[in-house]
């Protein structure tokens, strides 16, 4: 099979057979042909996942998919890398239709544009105008402090059995007394 | 004269609904017309929050993803951090996992029955099978301490050896349960209300099914012997003798008896987990967790969950925390494309006979 990956994919990277696992690493252009490629002359039919990656210190995202063929037993994860400045991406949802929700996933959790893909608008998020959030560089706290008000909770280190206490004006008795702070 | 379509909104809040989802029919008459998934109500980023935390805080996250079938997600963590970090299990851990798997799985198939049963308004088989998964619950409190969440399966091996006497517990409660599988049967599928409101109903079409990304018992539905457990063994279920069940019709009937004789298989192989398991160490010792850094690469394990294949994909920029970990779940793709594309042309009454049937767990697909 490595030879079979080896002679479809000539200009594809990191041949890498371990296992029942191999990895394959292409532009991310080909990725349709690849697929294609893939599912119909190699028997990889089932699209197990599209798996996302933010390398902000490379300047990209990774995008990874991960397939299985049913005959041969054999996970294949061809990695591509999209440029974070220009997230722009190949739709696929015409080789596997379920990579729709995939992308319709990557589209709003990380930004990158998929041109043709028909879906609705909003898929988890709703009117959202942020920075997409499964970005590394998406603060969660700053976020959470810009845009909620924070609600006096109660005090810490309250003993609601003090508080019970001053309330009624019981006293607390003895035996639970010594667990008391 | 044309007839109109209406739009029906079933969930957020539904009876039927199962989990916090919704799914925009549009009907005509009493025929479903179109349909559309919409989910949103209940993202909470386990993800992201993992970006901050350390390998070893993260796995507290991990069980929470599907809350009625949790072991399988704390497996695949355990499995993908073992893998990036080429630790070895114990033999003995690797027992008792599948042990909780199997579990896990019945315990998943008892709320099965009693979800599908209660769509079409059988309540007392969810009396039945919901009390009965309770004595399952009360074996996982005994050996980890959680009903529902376990956090028992850690990178490295398990948390806790089996209490003692634990062996004859499960035992008798598998025999227990092999009993009232008979009952059920009586009740469930001997009733001439499931059999008319299962058979024919939520078909999934058998051409492409693979493609279409459909899993576990609805592939199994649809006549295809398929089952991680057999593909690509994890854990010692290579050394473990079991049969996959399959049928042929496609339906929610077919989906029915093949969750049904799964149940009988999980029992099976929970007889044969503790016939076979050794003795010896129950967990590897994993670094200091505070500065446990796992090289850098990535990974991507899977398991069969009683909805079907789950996967996990976890990356490591080499750092003390993970790059990235990423869950697939099976209703991912069951309850939104494969759910849009057999509704139509089903009876409204049908929806949630059929979501139950593909087993929708709407936690897996916000994470």
């Amino acid at each position: 099979m490595i030879e079979q990956i080896k002679a479809a994919f000539p200009n594809a990277e990191n041949k890498d057979f371990d296992g029942n696992r191999l990895d394959i690493t292409v532009n991310k252009e080909t990725i349709p042909s690849v697929l294609l490629y893939a599912k119909d002359k190699m028997g990889f039919r089932h699209l197990s996942h599209i798996a996302y990656v933010d390398w902000i210190e490379e300047g990209e995202f990774e995008l990874v998919y991960l397939l299985w063929s049913p005959v041969d037993k054999v996970k294949l994860f061809i990695h591509t890398r999209i440029d974070r400045e220009n997230p722009v991406m190949e739709n696929i949802d015409m080789i596997w239709r379920q990579a729709n929700t995939y992308e319709r996933e990557i589209k709003e959790m990380l930004g990158i544009e998929f041109p043709g893909l028909v879906a609705p608008d909003e898929f988890i998020l709703e009117d959202w105008e942020d920075l997409p959030p499964f970005r590394r560089d998406f603060d969660t706290l700053e976020y959470v402090n810009r845009t909620f008000w924070h609600r006096p909770g109660r005090e810490d280190a309250q003993d609601v059995r003090e508080t019970i206490a001053e309330r009624s004006g019981e006293e607390i008795p003895d035996f639970a007394q010594k667990y008391s702070r | 004269m044309r007839e109109k379509a209406t739009t029906i909104y079933l969930g957020p809040q539904h009876p039927g609904i199962t989990g916090n989802m919704m799914v925009r029919l549009k009907v005509i008459g009493d025929t479903i017309v179109s349909a559309q998934t919409e989910v949103g109500y209940l993202h909470r980023a386990f993800e992201k929050l993992q970006e901050r935390r350390n390998w070893l805080n993260s796995f507290t996250l991990m069980c929470r993803f599907c809350v009625p079938e949790t072991d399988p997600m704390e497996n695949l963590y355990a499995r993908a951090v073992e893998s990036l970090d080429n630790i070895e299990v114990p033999e003995r851990a690797k027992y008792i996992r599948v042990m909780v798997l199997e579990l896990a799985r019945i315990a998943t198939q008892l709320m099965w029955y009693a979800g599908q049963n209660g769509s079409m308004g059988l309540y007392t088989m969810g009396q039945w099978s919901i009390g009965d998964r309770d004595y399952i619950l009360d074996l996982f409190e005994e050996l980890t301490g959680g009903r529902v969440y376990h956090m028992y399966q850690w990178p490295g091996g398990v948390r806790r050896d089996l209490p003692e006497g634990f062996e004859t517990k499960v035992l008798e409660t598998m025999d227990y349960l092999e009993k009232r599988l008979k009952d059920y049967d009586d009740l469930m599928f001997a009733n001439a209300i499931f059999q008319k409101r299962s058979q024919g109903i939520g078909i999934v079409p058998k051409e492409d099914i693979i493609e279409h990304g459909v899993v576990g018992p609805v592939l199994r539905g649809a006549g295809i012997r398929s089952d991680i457990r057999i593909d690509e063994p994890y854990e010692v279920y290579d050394k473990l003798d079991f049969e996959i069940p399959t049928q042929e019709g496609s339906d929610v009937w077919a989906r029915a008896l093949v969750r049904r004789a799964e149940v009988h298989q999980s029992i099976r192989i929970i007889r044969q987990v503790l016939d076979q398991i050794p003795k010896g160490e129950i967990t590897t010792k994993i670094p200091n967790p505070m500065k446990w850094r796992i090289p850098k690469g990535d990974t991507y394990v899977r398991a069969e969950s009683g909805r079907g294949e789950v996967g996990y994909f976890v990356a490591s920029d080499g750092s003390i925390h993970p790059r990235r970990a990423h869950l697939r779940g099976a209703a991912f793709v069951h309850a939104i494309t494969l759910l849009e594309n057999i509704l139509p042309g089903q009876n409204i009454a049908d929806v949630s006979v059929i979501m139950n049937s593909l087993g929708t767990c709407a936690p897996e697909i916000e994470r």
